[in-house]
């Protein structure tokens, strides 16, 4: 159930912009929380239900965690679009034929 | 086909088409289920039955995907009139479970572990 956990996981506007902050590249969580108006209790949450969804991993770096952006789950949801970027226009096709054997 | 937006910042996949019919057909294609069988098969939904609908002209089901682990995910489609008297069709396809993740509280100080509902 690893994708719907990525969903759910990202669903969250705060998580949302804590997964795309660290696309920019690997950081650690106080660097991670500047900009964002979150304490640390929560950034430590949210970065918890991120790497349980296979989003975020981390890495220790003498005292401190780095995190950064698990490529697996970057897949996956990469992979949810491709799928349905592909299907909507071959269902429009059959939707276009459709509507050219309807009356009026 | 138009893809306007992409991915919004909502994960939705938002996609446009313009069809030569008018919105009229284009609507019974979308919301009759004999016709939208057709194009758009019952095996590829949750539920044959449209959620409430969201306002007019707009129609929205509940997709299953065809492999494990058969995620679902919410469709709506947007007909509109375009300039040329034929129909702009919008599908928003909204990725698997975001309501349902939004309903639950948001991680924050007060709440500290409330993200065991699925």
């Amino acid at each position: 159930m690893v994708e719907n956990d990525i969903f759910k996981a990202l669903a969250d506007p705060t998580r949302r912009a804590i997964f795309e902050k660290l696309a920019a590249g690997p950081m650690n969580a106080s660097t991670l929380r500047s900009g964002l108006d979150i304490s640390q209790p929560a950034m430590s949450q949210h970065l918890a239900v991120l790497r349980n969804a296979g989003l975020v991993r981390e890495e220790r770096e003498g005292r401190f965690m780095n995190y950064e952006v698990d490529p697996d789950g970057l897949a996956l949801i990469a992979r949810w679009l491709a799928k349905y970027r592909a299907y909507w226009p071959a269902r429009i096709d059959a939707l276009k034929a459709l509507l050219k054997d309807m009356d009026q | 086909m138009k893809d306007p937006a992409g991915e919004t910042e909502t994960n939705d996949l938002v996609l446009e088409y313009e069809l030569d019919a008018p919105p009229a057909k284009v609507w019974r294609a979308v919301s009759i289920p004999a016709f939208r069988e057709q194009w758009l098969p019952d095996g590829a939904l949750a539920d044959a039955t449209p959620l409430p609908s969201p306002g007019d002209g707009e129609i929205r089901y509940r997709l299953r995907d065809d492999e494990p682990p058969f995620l679902e995910s919410v469709v709506t489609f947007q007909v509109r009139p375009n300039a040329d008297g034929g129909s702009t069709l919008r599908i928003i396809h909204a990725p698997p479970a975001p309501r349902l993740a939004l309903a639950m509280p948001a991680a924050n100080d007060d709440m500290p572990c409330l993200m065991r509902a699925a």
